[in-house]
């Protein structure tokens, strides 16, 4: 008897809970192919670390962006694969909840179902990502109060306001920490006219990368190929033109989370001046992102205990409650 | 030996018809009640603790800076 999983397919990282054992896999959402057979070469973090240093015919990529699947049938082997790897074969099936964006179109989800099902799955629901962050982050969502969650992803960053298990208002943007990446990359090209990898761009972010002002900041050395002599060369960046090269994508970031707030309703509203915002996922650990949205919307603003799995752990609860909580699905309440 | 079977398949089928006349209804109040109870801080403490329990395990295996 196969036991049924939660899977949150993120742009950057793809995380599987099974019910009874908790988190069993947790990887980067990347897969290499022979580009002239089409077999599949590696996944998760061995595909990872070939990005950008692959030969000719080995072409390590993201199956995913912006939070939706922008190769149906890459994604879905590669969704099979992972299945295999947690034990999942032809014999066991299991119920599986993915969370996704709950920007995705009507389209977009029948992919991710679709792929899921043919990789193996019995049956496939999709919850929205907010909704499951914040059943992850241990908010009491099972309260009459507003309940606030900022979701900074790889390529989606939404915010919702959660109250008696339902999403009030939600306000989603198709931005995350890969656009950070790609924003220093350009800032690199454009200004010092060297070419990075976003591999390196992802270091720089995590080295010296911050939304607003922060302590004990310290500049970088970055290497890269010269545009104009196609040789190495090392730069050094500094902190304050990073956060200027970051600067559109955290303003669409912080923007979006004003317009959620203008969306609540005022009783939920002055739940929040109390209570607090509170910020999960991956790009949610950019530096200085917290007190920046705090300071711009003057609502308290806190990191979860449980940045990174705090999605897949919200998935993997209804997993568990399936039956009680299937009510909670994209599709079920409409 | 005809009749026993039409009788046999007539038993299944009232059997089955009984069986779904007194199935509970879903009610709408009821499965709310039940999903707000599965929200609860209490419902989720074994899931949520898997993940601190694992941070914990991992953390013990670590070498004592000390």
């Amino acid at each position: 008897m196969a036991r049924d999983l939660a899977i949150d397919l993120g742009t950057a990282n793809t995380l599987v809970y099974m019910k009874g054992r908790g988190i069993v896999l947790n990887e980067p959402s990347v897969i290499a192919l022979n580009r002239q057979t089409g077999e599949v070469l590696a996944t998760g973090r061995e595909a990872w670390q070939m990005i950008g240093r692959t030969p000719g015919y080995i072409v390590a990529v993201r199956p995913l962006r912006g939070g939706a699947i922008t190769d149906f049938e890459i994604t879905e082997r590669m969704i099979r694969l992972l299945l295999q790897r947690v034990g999942v074969s032809r014999f066991t099936r299991p119920k599986v909840v993915i969370c996704v964006p709950s920007a995705i179109t009507e389209v977009e989800r029948r992919a991710v179902t679709d792929a899921a099902r043919r990789a193996g799955a019995a049956d496939a629901n999709l919850i929205e990502q907010p909704m499951a962050a914040a059943i992850g982050a241990d908010l009491p969502i099972d309260e009459p109060v507003g309940n606030m969650v900022i979701d900074v992803g790889g390529g989606t960053s939404e915010t919702a306001v959660i109250s008696l298990g339902g999403i009030v208002s939600l306000e989603a943007v198709r931005v995350g920490s890969f656009d950070i990446d790609a924003a220093i990359q350009n800032h690199v090209r454009r200004e010092h006219g060297i070419a990075i990898g976003e591999r390196t761009a992802e270091e720089i972010k995590v080295a010296i990368g911050s939304a607003d002002p922060t302590q004990d900041e310290n500049q970088a050395e970055v290497r890269g190929r010269d545009l104009m002599t196609g040789l190495p060369k090392t730069v050094v960046l500094t902190p304050e033109e990073v956060r200027f090269a970051i600067e559109d994508v955290v303003s669409s970031i912080v923007a979006s989370v004003v317009r959620c707030l203008s969306k609540a309703p005022p009783e939920l509203s002055q739940d929040f001046l109390v209570r607090g915002m509170y910020l999960v996922g991956g790009g949610g650990l950019l530096r200085g992102l917290a007190e920046r949205i705090e300071r711009e919307t003057q609502v308290p603003v806190r990191m979860s205990n449980v940045p990174l799995e705090a999605v897949v752990l919200g998935a993997g609860h209804v997993i568990e409650h399936y039956e009680a909580l299937k009510g909670m699905f994209m599709g079920a309440r409409r | 030996m005809f009749v026993i079977v039409i009788v046999g398949v007539a038993i299944v089928v009232a059997a089955a018809g009984i069986a779904l006349l007194v199935r509970p209804k879903n009610d709408p109040v009821d499965s709310f009640r039940r999903q707000i109870d599965a929200l609860s801080p209490e419902a989720r403490r074994p899931t949520i603790d898997q993940v601190r329990d694992a941070a914990d395990d991992s953390g013990d295996n670590e070498p004592d800076d000390s």
